[in-house]
């Protein structure tokens, strides 16, 4: 905290790039740009020159490899990546080599000197478009220079650290250093680095404009990342008001970690079990937070869409594995890409009705070199993780998809076994219900599947003949109407008489009231949006089954969406 | 001495992932590797030198490859970039 007495407070605002609210004090991070020694070096210097050179391409190299390893995120990987690659460009090492010895230059300054040759050419021919690529160039030149200096930054752990901008290598290198939060006078929320930092969950404002020049090292701020605001030199009150912000947040969030550390038990002791849906591994720290018993639904289209073909098969087996490493010991269901075709074939396949179209298994069937792709890095992946992978189909309208899939299913086991590679053969492979035909031949369709889960989005959709995107007539798109509860009852009975245990894995299953009421038809296994699961297990925690039970039978009765409402509310109210 | 023609077709052209890609993939065989473009030769296994190339979608490079295993090396590295690096535009959110 600063000693003056005579700080006025002062509000800065930026862009808000992760939210959370710190109130500390500050370091100030200047890149440091070395001076770069002029001179001339003595030709019996040069080898000794060129052994600094390779020394801080070892010590870069390492602290990039130290780095890579403790980051699962994708797009930190690709960069550090590509940084280890300029390390290793054996041109690179010729030419600042030959600068050395040749051009009697000292080992900073040839370095210096090639860098900006490269930077030159490259933003001469890739325009101002490159501007923010060279930006990871140049960092890695900084950082050889700052080795070769022996310079150290310094920034205090457990500090609010301000800085102009900030490359992505260097937030990754700084959430090791428990740095508290962000500030930069540039950059935009959607900036690279406000990604990696958002991942990383360290709160963080950008595009201040000024933060470097009125903040200095030292001075106490309130760095309020839900708004993009910065209070500087805050006053008593300010201070008060933001810290009581802070116990009311951190108490919300004991609370709930403290509820989820609980048993997963209704008031009369059933058991139940609850799932996080999620896209990205980034997802998993919330869901581990709030003690999400695996992935109930793991969705593949965003690697599929970024991935042309998607040939890369290791890529894909590196992403589950990332996803059931951080799950462990519980189960992840793995759903097949689920898009329509238009969204890789381009718009000369666009359809009328790509809901009802060629879309899920129908499209998949079609793409024999596509599902099988999938397929295999799904069970490539299963010889790490014994038992703990299942496999979800997407939008099956007949019995014929699920025999097709299962022939090619056996084919690529056969194929993976013929190679010699371990897999687990007993992966159990689900439907999802989600097209109306299927619920109601529910019976059928259990007896030729390991599991059944419903997604109630598409469900909905179908089953009322809403398209949800049309604002129009959004207010008729209900997932508690009572159609809807008419077919979840039909699909939990059917996989009860068959034995194929029914989830939910649809937005009902985040709407505490209507989980309980699901509990009630006797599904038990519920996924969600992590964020609403200690919501959902709060309400479940403290109700009976047998009150669930009863809840059930009244909405079963329901006529009307208002009927079950009204069911509802009264539900609440009873509370 | 091998020359091929190929040309890039992921969107976001031969910017910094594929040329790290790239680079890997070339750093594996034994043979020389030179990539021309636009009056330019650079060194393929140099990722400093094919980023300055900025090739984009639709540019014509000419590969020429000399060694020992230089017909495996023009095969894999064709297949990588025919097929777009394995990827179609840089996703945002990965």
């Amino acid at each position: 905290m600063s000693d003056q007495v005579d700080h006025k407070e002062m509000y800065i605002s930026g862009a808000p790039a992760c939210p959370g609210i710190v109130i500390g004090n500050t370091s100030l991070f200047q890149r440091v740009r070395p001076h770069i020694t002029d001179t001339q070096i003595a030709d019996d210097e040069a080898e000794d020159h060129i052994r600094k050179f390779y020394e801080a391409i070892d010590i870069a190299e390492e602290e990039l490899e130290e780095l890579l390893e403790n980051t699962d995120l994708k797009a930190s990987t690709d960069l550090i990546q590509m940084q280890i690659a300029i390390l290793k460009d054996p041109e690179l090492h010729d030419r600042v080599e030959q600068e050395i010895s040749a051009n009697n230059k000292p080992v900073d300054s040839a370095v210096e000197s090639i860098f900006r040759n490269y930077l030159q050419v490259i933003r001469q021919n890739h325009g101002e478009t490159f501007q923010n690529k060279s930006v990871d160039i140049s960092d890695i030149r900084d950082r050889l220079l700052q080795i070769i200096h022996n310079k150290r930054d310094d920034i205090k752990e457990g500090t609010i650290l301000v800085a102009k901008e900030l490359s992505p290598r260097e937030i990754i290198s700084f959430s090791n250093r428990d740095i508290k939060g962000l500030i930069t006078d540039r950059g935009g929320a959607t900036s690279h680095a406000a990604i990696i930092a958002r991942s990383m969950n360290i709160p963080t404002v950008v595009g201040t404009k000024k933060a470097t020049e009125v903040i200095n090292s030292g001075d106490e701020v309130v760095l309020d990342g839900r708004n993009g605001e910065v209070v500087v030199y805050p006053k008593d009150e300010t201070r008060k008001k933001y810290k009581s912000l802070i116990a009311q947040q951190s108490k919300r969030q004991a609370d709930f970690e403290s509820l989820c550390k609980k048993p997963n038990r209704t008031s009369d002791g059933t058991p139940f079990t609850l799932q996080a849906n999620i896209e990205f591994a980034e997802e998993l720290s919330i869901a581990n937070k709030y003690q999400a018993e695996g992935v109930g639904l793991l969705r593949t289209e965003s690697i599929y869409l970024s991935r042309k073909h998607f040939q890369d098969i290791d890529h894909q087996v590196a992403f589950y594995a990332s996803i059931l490493e951080l799950t462990a010991p519980h189960k992840v269901t793995i759903r097949l890409f689920d898009v329509g075709g238009d969204k890789f074939f381009g718009d000369e396949e666009k359809e009328q009705n790509p809901f009802l179209g060629w879309r899920g298994i129908r499209m998949l069937l079609e793409q024999p070199k596509l599902l099988k792709n999938q397929l295999r890095a799904i069970f490539k992946t299963s010889s790490d993780f014994m038992g703990r992978i299942r496999i979800l189909v997407p939008m099956v309208s007949t019995i014929n998809e699920i025999r097709k899939l299962k022939n090619i299913i056996d084919e690529v086991q056969k194929e993976l076994l013929n190679e010699g590679i371990n897999i687990d053969k007993e992966i159990p492979l689900g439907l999802m219900v989600e097209i109306p035909s299927v619920a109601l031949k529910a019976n059928l369709f259990a007896r030729h599947a390991d599991f059944l889960s419903i997604g109630t989005n598409d469900l909905t959709q179908y089953t009322l003949a809403v398209d949800r995107g049309n604002e129009r007539i959004s207010n008729l798109y209900d997932q508690r109407h009572p159609a809807i509860w008419q077919l979840i009852k039909e699909v939990a009975e059917a996989g009860e008489r068959n034995g194929a245990p029914v989830s939910v894995c649809g937005e009902l299953a985040s709407d505490p009231i209507a989980v309980c009421c699901l509990m009630g038809l006797g599904i038990d296994t519920l996924s969600m949006n992590a964020v609403v699961l200690p919501a959902v297990k709060q309400l479940l925690r403290s109700n009976s089954y047998a009150d669930m039970q009863r809840l059930a039978k009244k909405v079963l009765q329901a006529e009307t969406l208002d009927d079950i409402d009204n069911i509802f509310s009264n539900w609440e109210t009873k509370e | 001495m091998i020359k091929k023609k190929v040309t890039i077709v992921n969107d976001a052209g031969l910017h910094a992932r594929p040329a790290a890609a790239l680079v890997k993939l070339a750093s594996k065989f034994e043979s020389d590797f030179y990539i021309h473009l636009y009056g330019y030769k650079v060194n393929g296994k140099s990722i400093l030198g094919v980023m300055t190339l900025a090739a984009e979608k639709g540019a014509e490079l000419e590969l020429e490859l000399d060694g020992p295993d230089e017909k495996e090396a023009t095969e894999a590295i064709t297949e990588l970039i025919d097929d777009g690096f394995g990827e179609v535009y840089e996703d945002e959110n990965e």
